[in-house]
Formats: structure tokens, C-alpha cells, sequence
């Protein structure tokens, strides 16, 4: 469904990328392993066309997506969940939902609406903050606004950026329940994440980057459990 | 007897200075709410907002001169040039400047700003002209108390422009990208929002703010002089940092509070203290509530603007 092919993104002279070969596929969750600056979010940014690949290809069913604004990737169908969520924090809750449907909110208002009501089934406690002002939600709730907001978009990839990051333990067992119920619903995520515990209970397939390059693909029990995790904090030295 | 008939001339005097001062700080409310759009979409200080507004008065004021246009004439031309000005300012300070150069753009936004005086020295070389007076003049009494025509229509066109600017910001999903932006513009781009267009329509919004008061204050006054842009920029700062940043109704409250003040200072210690009670007041406002009489302080929205690093 999202292919990515041999991309180079640096930021100045610092290169970030070199040359990222990955895809992710229909209905599956792909998990993205690796140490810090790695790459991990570059990889992420250039996909959603917030920073620009110097080379390589970017594909989304078929269609090159590496050329277009961060706008038109949202509008082809592909949702970031930013890391430490981003939510905007003196709007409400609804507004928070209504801005996630931004691309779409004058053309089809019923729809907005129709999709707030469904958030709301989905993540109930949102619905019980939803005239209260996002900053004030605890972290596990702007993580599952967050969510609920980029899906609001109606994408059909949802790219996840550290969604674990400075949240209590428990909490972050409820926020990966929440990615597989998303999955499960036909979601395909595409998700990166430092907990990586978590990421290969959740994932059909990840992949190792380090020095931003792949080091290692596949299936969570192909390599020895002990092995990726050791090389997703620390890299290959 | 003597001495009630006293106190009452002076509770008259009173309560009229804040009439006056209502209907000026409304004006100022209005620069105020320019200043604070574009610090709330950019992070950034827009110091050549008075100048635009300044520039654009000067076309008005040049129109009635060598054309004799007629004064909805003189308030088009000073509107239409404010945003001329305002689309300049915000292509060479802001939207050719870095997000991130947060002093560059301030900097190069007080270039631009000496750059307009040039401008306008050169199109009308000379310290004070003639700013034609409103469509309407004279004025109506309410008992004891007097009111000025020209003051009745700056309040009823802040009252109608506040409505207008809330609607616009809570009620259309250019208001709710515009909002979004000022809250966090990188989220907002994850959202599809491209925020250099945003903040582009920010600028050409308050500039129509801008002009709309510009014209308000100069028609009142019936003169323009090229301090008019110093004028304004300090009067809006000052208005917006009383009221707290990044508040609308802050800035309005900021600018009545002020219009008062000044009134009342000018009234019982005379013209010379007028504006040093601004600074004073200024001064007072920032030592003793740093964040603004409303609205979220400044530090708390320079955290929320960090946060997003």
C-alpha cells in the first residue's frame, strides 16, 4: 500500500536518510525499531510531506506521492499522529475534531459530524471532555485525541510517531489496545516507537533502522526478541 | 448647596472623560486585536503594523488632496492601502524570513518600517496634512454629557467589526485554521493546513482591521502626519500588553482601559502627561500582572509556543 523506495532526506548538510527502503502493507500495523537519530521521525516527516527527499521514490496505491504538500499527502490519504501528540491546546476537544477534518470540514459538514459522533463512541471520554480545552487532558487522553483527530481526516494510513512517549505503563497498554482495535477495524499504521516491547507485540512486521538505513526486516520471532530490542535502543556498534 | 453643585460638575467631568475614552479605546481595541492576530499566527511582533496603516492614510489623505475624493472615497483608499502595505510587509518580513528567525523578522519588520516613513515623506514631503472629516459630524447630548458623532461611529464600527472578527474566527473553517496555527502550526500542518497561506490572509484580516481604525482615528482627529505610524504601534502594543497577548477580548478591554486613562490624564493634568500615563500605566500593568488583565500570560503562551520544539 505505501511504498518506500531508496530515499535520501538531510536536513542542511546533515544527512538524515540514506537511501530507506520499506513498505507497508494493506490491514497490517509495520513497526519502525531503532535508536535515537536514527531517522525514525525524518522517515515519517518525508512521508508526509513535511520535509522533502533529496532522492528516491515515496508511493501510495501506485500513486507518487514524494513531490506533493503536506496538504495533498493528507488529502491522498495519509494521517500523521505526531510525537508528544501536538494537540492544540487552548481549543476544545471538538475543535480539536473539527480541525483534524480541516481538508474536508466546508464540503461535507454532516460527515464532520457524523465522524465526531463516531470518535466519541470509540474514545467515550472524550465525549465526557468535549467542551474542555485540550491541554488540560491528561496525557494518555490528548494521546487518544491525537489519534482521534488524525483519523478525522478519514485517511487510510495513519502514520503513528512514538505514541508510548511519556505515558505511565498502564496507560500505554490502554493506548496499544487502542491501535490494534484501529487495526482490527482495517486500519493499515505504519507506527514508530522506542517501546519496543510494545511495537513487536502489536506489529505483523518491522524493521530496524539505524544510521538512516534499514538493518534488518521481518516478522516479530524472526530474530531473537533479546537481539532486536538490545539493537532498537542501543544500534549495531 | 455650592458644594454639591461642585461635586456633581466634577462627577459629570468624570464620567464624561470616560465616554471620551471609551469611544478612543475602542479604536485602540481594534489595533490592538491586529497586533494579536499576527503575534498569535507568527510568534512574532509585527512592528511595521502602525506604519502600513500610516502609509495607507497617506494614499486617503493624497486622494483628497489632488483628487478631492469624497470621504467613503478617502476610506476605501485607506483601507485598500493598508493592505497593499500590510501584503509588502508580510512577503519581505515574514513570509521571506524563516519560521524560526523569530529576531530577524522583527528586525527587518522596524527596516520596513523607516522605509514606509520614506514613503510617505516622499509622496507628500511636509509634517502634518489634512485627514477629511467623516460623513457625519456634529453630535448628540445625553443629559449632561456630550457625545461626538465621530466618536458614536468608531464605537458602533468597533462593536460591528468584534462581532464580525468573532464570527469570523468561531463560527468558519478559516477561523479554525487560523486558530489551529496559532495553537501549534506544525500540528495544524499535519492537518492539511499550509500555514503560510494562513498567516498571508492573516495579514491581508488585520490589515482591514487596521485600516478600518486607522481611518476612525484620523477622521476624528482630521490630521496625518508620518508619527502617525509610531502612534499606532505603540498605542496597539500598549493596548495588547495590558489586555494580554493573544486574548480578543484582552485587546479590547486593553484598549478601553486605556482610552480611559489617557482621557483622564489629559483632562486633569494636562496634554503633555497624556501619553507618558500610557507608559506608566504600561509599566504598572507589566510589573504587577505580567500576563495582561486577561487572557493567558505571556510567559504561559511562550511555554505552549516552546512546547512545540
Amino acid at each position: 500500500m505505501l511504498t518506500v523506495g531508496d530515499v535520501f532526506t538531510s536536513y542542511g548538510m546533515i544527512k538524515a536518510l540514506n537511501g530507506v527502503t520499506l513498505s507497508a502493507s494493506e490491514g497490517e500495523i509495520t513497526c519502525l525499531l531503532g535508536p535515537n537519530g536514527a531517522g525514525k521521525t525524518t522517515l515519517m516527516f518525508t512521508i508526509a510531506g513535511i520535509l522533502r527527499a533529496q532522492a528516491g521514490s515515496i508511493k501510495f496505491d501506485g500513486q507518487s506521492i514524494e513531490r506533493l504538500s503536506a496538504a495533498k499527502v493528507v488529502e491522498a490519504g495519509i494521517a500523521l499522529v505526531p510525537e508528544n501528540r501536538l494537540v492544540f491546546p487552548t481549543m476544545s476537544v471538538e475543535e480539536n475534531l473539527e480541525a483534524g477534518a480541516f481538508i474536508r470540514v466546508a464540503k461535507d459538514r454532516a460527515g464532520v459530524d457524523d465522524d465526531i459522533e463516531r470518535m466519541y463512541m470509540r474514545f467515550p471520554v472524550l465525549k465526557e471532555r468535549r467542551e474542555q480545552m485540550a491541554g488540560t487532558l491528561s496525557g494518555g487522553e490528548q494521546q487518544m485525541l491525537a489519534l482521534a483527530r488524525a483519523l478525522m481526516s478519514r485517511p487510510r494510513i495513519l502514520l503513528m510517531d512514538e505514541p508510548s512517549v511519556g505515558l505511565a505503563p498502564l496507560i500505554v497498554e490502554d493506548i496499544f489496545q487502542i491501535i490494534r482495535d484501529v487495526n482490527a477495524d482495517g486500519m493499515t499504521i505504519l507506527l514508530v516507537e522506542q517501546n519496543a516491547n510494545m511495537a513487536l507485540s502489536v506489529a505483523d512486521k518491522f524493521y530496524l533502522l539505524e544510521h538512516g538505513r534499514v538493518t534488518f526486516e521481518g516478522a516479530p520471532g524472526e530474530l531473537e526478541q533479546d537481539e532486536v530490542i538490545r539493537r532498537a535502543y542501543l544500534g549495531t556498534e | 448647596m455650592a458644594i454639591e453643585r461642585e461635586l456633581f460638575a466634577k462627577m459629570v467631568d468624570f464620567v464624561q472623560n470616560c465616554i471620551d475614552g471609551i469611544m478612543i479605546g475602542a479604536a485602540y481595541g481594534l489595533l490592538a486585536i491586529g497586533f494579536t492576530i499576527i503575534f498569535g499566527v507568527m510568534r512574532r511582533l509585527n512592528l511595521s503594523f502602525g506604519p502600513s496603516i500610516m502609509l495607507g492614510a497617506f494614499f486617503g489623505t493624497w486622494a483628497f488632496l489632488t483628487l478631492n475624493a469624497a470621504p467613503w472615497m478617502v476610506l476605501a483608499i485607506t483601507i485598500a492601502g493598508t493592505v497593499i502595505t500590510g501584503i509588502y510587509v508580510e512577503r519581505l518580513c515574514f513570509w521571506a524570513i524563516r519560521r524560526d528567525a523569530t529576531i530577524a523578522s522583527m528586525v527587518s519588520s522596524f527596516a520596513i518600517w523607516m522605509q514606509l516613513d520614506e514613503v510617505a515623506i516622499l509622496m507628500l514631503p511636509g509634517r502634518t496634512y489634512p485627514f477629511p472629516e467623516m460623513f457625519v459630524s456634529g453630535g448628540l447630548n445625553f443629559g449632561p454629557f456630550f457625545v461626538r458623532a465621530e466618536h458614536l461611529v468608531t464605537l458602533l464600527v468597533t462593536i460591528l467589526m468584534v462581532v464580525g472578527i468573532r464570527l469570523l474566527l468561531y463560527r468558519t473553517t478559516f477561523g479554525l485554521a487560523l486558530r489551529a496555527v496559532s495553537e501549534s502550526s506544525d500540528a495544524a500542518k499535519y492537518m492539511g493546513i499550509n500555514p503560510s497561506r494562513i498567516t498571508f490572509l492573516a495579514f491581508i484580516l488585520v490589515s482591514l482591521i487596521g485600516g478600518v481604525a486607522g481611518y476612525l482615528l484620523l477622521a476624528t482627529d482630521q490630521q496625518v502626519t508620518p508619527y502617525f505610524g509610531l502612534w499606532v504601534t505603540f498605542k496597539g502594543l500598549i493596548a495588547m500588553m495590558l489586555g494580554g497577548m493573544g486574548s480578543i477580548p484582552g485587546a479590547i478591554i486593553g484598549g478601553l482601559v486605556l482610552g480611559i486613562i489617557e482621557t483622564q490624564t489629559q483632562w486633569y493634568l494636562g496634554n503633555a502627561f497624556k501619553d507618558m500615563s500610557a507608559y506608566v500605566v504600561l509599566f504598572l500593568a507589566l510589573v504587577l500582572r505580567p500576563g495582561g488583565l486577561l487572557g493567558q500570560g505571556i510567559a504561559e503562551r511562550q511555554d505552549l509556543a516552546f512546547r512545540r520544539v
